[in-house]
């Protein structure tokens, strides 16, 4: 034993089997068995699963192309984004609005506020949806007026809640209620001592709101938002039992017509990948964008003097 | 008679929970005095420059800041909290520089130099650049107005931080141990900066671990450990000839 390790300590490269000079010889990992049973089985699955989509009939590749630009689809598909924007502008409005609340110095403001998210998070938002479409049920009229004086104006709800006004009330009420939460995250992530050295300086809740806390949590809530903003789109579809005229309910009102249901089904299908990948590209580069301005939003001095530094300081 | 530029606490405790972090706190700071504090980690250094920045709230005793309470009004019974406003007003008039800078990271050097005048005081932009123009020059930092936090080195980023304390023109300024989180060689800048500050008669209190400045700069050192203040006079007699055995063990252990 002693004998061999004294060996190898004398001479490391003695041990060595054949000729080329250790230093040189790269490092490999060898790709286990697994990997290639791996790459065969997934093979298997894909192939079969074009085969069935290529020899089935039933899927009528003909009628998908002839619908996927008809005027009726594309009206739905427009009006899936209107619907989209709408309902993420309102409900990012209104959710840094609870958000804000959520973090007021006044309890009973917070507990409302928390209300709020925990009803809107807490029941499903297709009841919602229908809910709001009912909602003429509830409160037959709406009078609009200044409390406690004779001047009013009565609204008949049931005719100033319509089917897309229900679809924008209750999609832009659900998603506040999740953006709420995102802002809060946001908020959260700012580090203490930002919050400290504002209020060293003296400085008042909203200015501290506006120039420290919101631009900082930016890194965290853009990129959360924008997958709100997919996930929104593909929520969209929800409204078609309001019967409010969008992608899914275009197709529907098809295949109600023609009984070409899975066609129909594949043109939307269709659409909301399309659409989905196209949004996913700027979300992937504000994702980035965002990862870096984080590494840089901190106290970590800069690891590399800057040019200037290097050029001479006045110190 | 003018309180500015004083700092005065009597039976000072401070508790977070149930543990006391500060008890039986006197200090008197006069105008222009130079204090340093040390002692070991956990002694309560900082907690006690967070209170008297208001950041913490303290339990029980007297604590006034440029001759006011800071944070309450005394009435014959009790301390009312003043409002929030009030507060942050008491707070313009004090600076506080902290281990770990905390510079504002989406604002360049000079707009974290201008965000107190600006934001806090509405003094007009034009005239507020100007003068952080002028306080990053005499922090040594002339040039490096338009640059961001992360550009810049930790001696520097503390340095603009002290500008930005020194916008708002205090009566007293605290820094909290503002050299330990910077490189060794990058200590010095910052001390030459707050040696240079003292000259200038400003009220400074020091919670530091650099022995050489405190014994160099300050005109009285307190020792601190366990929340208490152990051993409290000049330099010379607390550093050179302390009367605790506490104080020698822990001089022994940082010299």
């Amino acid at each position: 034993m002693t004998s061999v390790s004294d060996s190898v300590r004398m001479d490391p490269d003695k041990e060595n089997l054949a000729g080329s000079d250790a230093t040189n010889k790269p490092r490999v990992h060898r790709r286990g068995a697994l990997e290639y049973v791996a790459w065969v089985a997934c093979a298997l699955v894909a192939l079969g699963v074009i085969r069935t989509l290529l020899t089935n009939e039933n899927y009528q590749w003909d009628v998908v192309a002839q619908y996927v630009t008809a005027e009726t689809v594309l009206r739905g598909l427009v009006m899936t984004v209107v619907l989209t924007i709408l309902c993420m502008t309102f409900g990012a409005l209104l959710g840094l609005v609870i958000a804000v609340l959520r973090a007021s110095p006044l309890r009973p403001v917070r507990i409302l506020a928390g209300a709020y998210v925990t009803f809107f998070r807490g029941t499903p938002v297709l009841v919602q949806l229908i809910f709001w479409f009912n909602i003429a049920a509830l409160y037959p009229n709406l009078a609009i007026g200044i409390p406690f004086t004779d001047v009013s104006q009565d609204i008949d709800v049931n005719r100033l809640i319509s089917a897309t006004t229900a679809a924008v009330v209750g999609l832009s009420l659900n998603q506040a209620a999740y953006q709420a939460e995102i802002f809060r995250g946001g908020f959260a992530s700012v580090d203490k001592g930002q919050i400290e050295a504002a209020d060293s300086l003296g400085m008042s809740r909203g200015t501290k709101l506006r120039r420290i806390i919101v631009p900082q949590s930016m890194p965290t809530i853009v990129p959360a938002t924008g997958n709100q903003f997919i996930g929104m789109f593909k929520e969209t579809s929800l409204v078609s039992v309001l019967g409010v005229a969008e992608l899914l309910q275009s197709v529907q009102l098809i295949y109600a017509r023609t009984y070409q249901t899975i066609p129909l089904l594949i043109v939307a299908c269709v659409w909301y990948l399309a659409m989905t990948l196209l949004l996913s590209y700027p979300q992937s580069l504000i994702e980035k964008k965002f990862s870096r301005t984080r590494a840089r939003v901190s106290n970590e001095p800069a690891l590399a003097p800057t040019p200037t530094e290097l050029m001479g300081d006045a110190k | 008679m003018n309180g500015d530029g004083t700092v005065y606490a009597r039976g000072l405790r401070k508790s977070f929970g149930d543990r006391v972090v500060l008890d039986s706190i006197d200090l008197e700071v006069a105008c222009g005095e130079i204090v340093c504090i040390i002692g070991p980690s956990g002694s309560g250094k900082s907690t006690l420059l967070r209170c008297i920045d208001g950041l913490e709230e303290i339990d029980r005793g007297v604590l006034r800041v440029n001759g006011e309470d800071l944070g309450f009004r005394e009435t014959p019974t009790s301390y009312q909290a003043l409002k929030r406003k009030e507060v942050a007003a008491q707070r313009t008039r004090i600076g506080m520089v902290f281990q770990s800078f905390n510079l504002f990271p989406n604002m360049t050097a000079q707009e974290n130099v201008m965000s107190g005048p600006v934001l806090v005081k509405g003094a007009p932009k034009a005239e507020s650049r100007r003068r952080a123009d002028a306080l990053l020059t005499s922090v040594g930092l002339e040039g490096h107005g338009d640059h961001y936090p992360w550009q810049l080195s930790g001696g520097q980023q503390q340095r603009v931080a002290i500008a930005r304390s020194l916008a708002m023109d205090p009566q007293v300024m605290l820094f909290d141990e503002p050299t330990s989180a910077l490189d060794p060689e990058r200590v010095g800048e910052v001390l030459a900066v707050m040696k240079d500050l003292a000259q200038r008669g400003m009220t400074m209190l020091i919670a530091t671990h650099e022995m050489g400045f405190a014994r160099e700069v300050a005109d009285t050192v307190i020792f601190m450990d366990g929340g208490l203040v152990v051993e409290k006079g000049k330099p010379a007699d607390v550093l050179g000839n302390p009367q605790e055995a506490r104080t020698c063990k822990f001089l022994e252990s940082v010299l």
